[in-house]
């Protein structure tokens, strides 16, 4: 009981959380030698080898930061990360925590992940962080809206605010031809909220590395990890919601929700290394004038089929 | 009830963390710190409400907290005389009225506790608390939170466009000019420009 309950849920976690980010450094460096950047050595062993010296670097000091803050928000971002991947269903019985909640869960993982991502670029006591994370308070609003609206729609058809209900709801088809706005938009709030390629604002490099600009050695290398992992998490929710997470015919289901995993990931790192960045004040307006309606329509369209 | 050890080692350990940090609002000097010690306690009691079985309120707790802590954080810093919320400050005031309030609340949630008749009867096993949740919000209560919500949401946009009419340092009209250091003073961080056009590039060659 006590291994079904407790440490399989904990390994599950974890396997995905180390695995996964050590992927994402793989499959991105993997599409960035495709796309012509410049080759050091073998995609499997570049993100080793940069954390491994991450490791060995001193940990950078600013002047009078909030030490305590600075250096537990890596930590609580890697958190959030891990609760996000903790209510992600692999199979109908492999649940890590199988909440009758489990999509608002993960919709306040998103909100807290806005409070972690400011602490960390204001707990530094430097301008460009600061700066880096004022940006992101600005953008994380209309994140946490857009998804909002767009799990309310794969959780209409499910009837249920259970990750493990709405893959079941998919049994007949996928919310992804259901419902054809919500992975698009969902995917765009997912490279937000890992501020990853296009929407990489609060980390940007015209910031200078933004809420991460003073920090170094291992606190950076819990940073990264931890951007890393959400986008897993972010990956696994998508491939939940939208792409019917375990089904599919002749494999067994947690393989094919590996398999729907790795191309959601494939996806967002092959946007993230293909769009150029986008200006704030654009995005700002992008995301409340055009994404939120579009996220409205969404849920209209969502609803309109619950209720036919 | 059964239920088993480590619910009560739970609820013990985020009961302390919810007071611990509810304590600890009232001894930081900066605003965006007191703000998160505040959201701090409400996960320690949104994760109690889970422990509760109130599986809806609990989460719901943790995302509107940290949503309106960060907010609340946010337009503390743009309103106040803190640019960012790093510099120390006086939070507490009224000392004497507010420790005569909060001894008479703490009083009186006391005697509830203690006094009052909790009902014992079991849940039923099928009780649904989402879907009986979501019964009671867009049902028979309908109009009163739908009228609560937005006369809370009126109450917001007032009270911005209020306090926004003045600036940080004086009527918005006016322009903003900081304080001076010593009173009556010259602004504070703007150096006198008594030369022409040229400012501040003039002295560089």
């Amino acid at each position: 009981m006590i291994v079904s309950e407790l440490l399989l849920p904990v390994f599950v976690v974890l396997a995905t959380l180390a695995v996964g980010a050590y992927l994402v450094g793989v499959i991105d460096g993997a599409i960035g030698a495709a796309l012509g950047a410049p080759r050091g050595q073998s995609a499997w062993l570049a993100p080793l080898t940069q954390g491994a010296w991450l490791l060995t670097q001193q940990a950078n000091t600013t002047e009078a930061p909030d030490w305590r803050a600075w250096r537990l928000a890596p930590a609580l971002y890697l958190a959030l990360a891990a609760t996000g991947l903790a209510v992600v269903p692999w199979s109908p019985t492999l649940i890590p925590t199988d909440l009758t909640t489990s999509v608002v869960l993960w919709g306040s993982v998103e909100a807290l992940a806005t409070v972690v991502i400011f602490l960390h670029g204001w707990s530094a006591n430097t301008l460009l962080a600061l700066i880096g994370a004022y940006r992101y308070v600005a953008l994380g609003l209309s994140y946490i809206l857009i998804s909002m609206f767009v799990l309310i729609g794969v959780a209409l058809p499910a009837e249920s605010l259970q990750f493990s209900q709405v893959v079941a709801s998919q049994a007949e088809m996928w919310n992804v031809i259901r419902q054809p706005l919500g992975l698009p938009l969902f995917l765009i709030v997912g490279l937000g909220m890992t501020f990853w390629g296009p929407f990489n604002l609060a980390d940007s490099r015209d910031l200078a590395g933004g809420t991460a600009s003073a920090v170094s050695g291992p606190p950076r290398l819990v940073w990264n990890l931890a951007r890393a992992a959400m986008l897993v998490a972010f990956s696994c929710v998508a491939a939940s919601a939208f792409l019917g997470g375990w089904l599919g015919p002749w494999l067994p289901g947690p393989l094919w929700m590996v398999i729907k995993m790795l191309v959601v990931l494939a996806v967002l790192l092959l946007i993230g290394r293909l769009v150029p960045r986008v200006q704030p004040e654009r995005c700002v307006t992008l995301m409340w004038v055009v994404l939120l309606p579009l996220s409205f329509i969404d849920l209209i369209w969502a609803g309109m089929e619950a209720l036919l | 009830m059964d239920y088993p050890l480590t619910v009560d080692i739970a609820f013990l350990l985020l009961a302390i963390l919810a007071v611990v940090s509810g304590w600890r609002v009232f001894c930081t000097d900066s605003m965006v710190r007191a703000s998160f010690f505040l959201l701090l306690s409400f996960i320690a009691v949104g994760v109690i409400m889970i422990l509760l079985a109130a599986e809806y309120l609990g989460v719901a707790m943790l995302f509107m907290m940290a949503v309106e802590m960060m907010v609340m954080a946010t337009f503390m810093v743009m309103f106040m005389m803190n640019p960012a919320g790093l510099n120390p400050m006086m939070m507490v005031h009224q000392h004497k009225f507010s420790i005569a309030a909060g001894v008479v609340i703490f009083v009186l949630l006391a005697g509830v506790a203690l006094l009052a008749e909790f009902p014992t009867n079991p849940l039923p096993a099928d009780l649904d608390p989402v879907t009986s949740l979501g019964n009671e919000l867009l049902g028979d209560s309908m109009l009163i939170f739908e009228s609560a919500g937005i006369v809370l949401l009126t109450t917001m946009i007032g009270v911005v466009v209020l306090s926004s009419h003045r600036g940080r340092y004086g009527g918005a009209h006016e322009g903003s000019m900081p304080p001076g250091l010593v009173p009556g003073g010259d602004p504070a961080g703007m150096p006198k420009e008594d030369e022409e056009e040229g400012g501040g590039h003039h002295h560089c060659h």
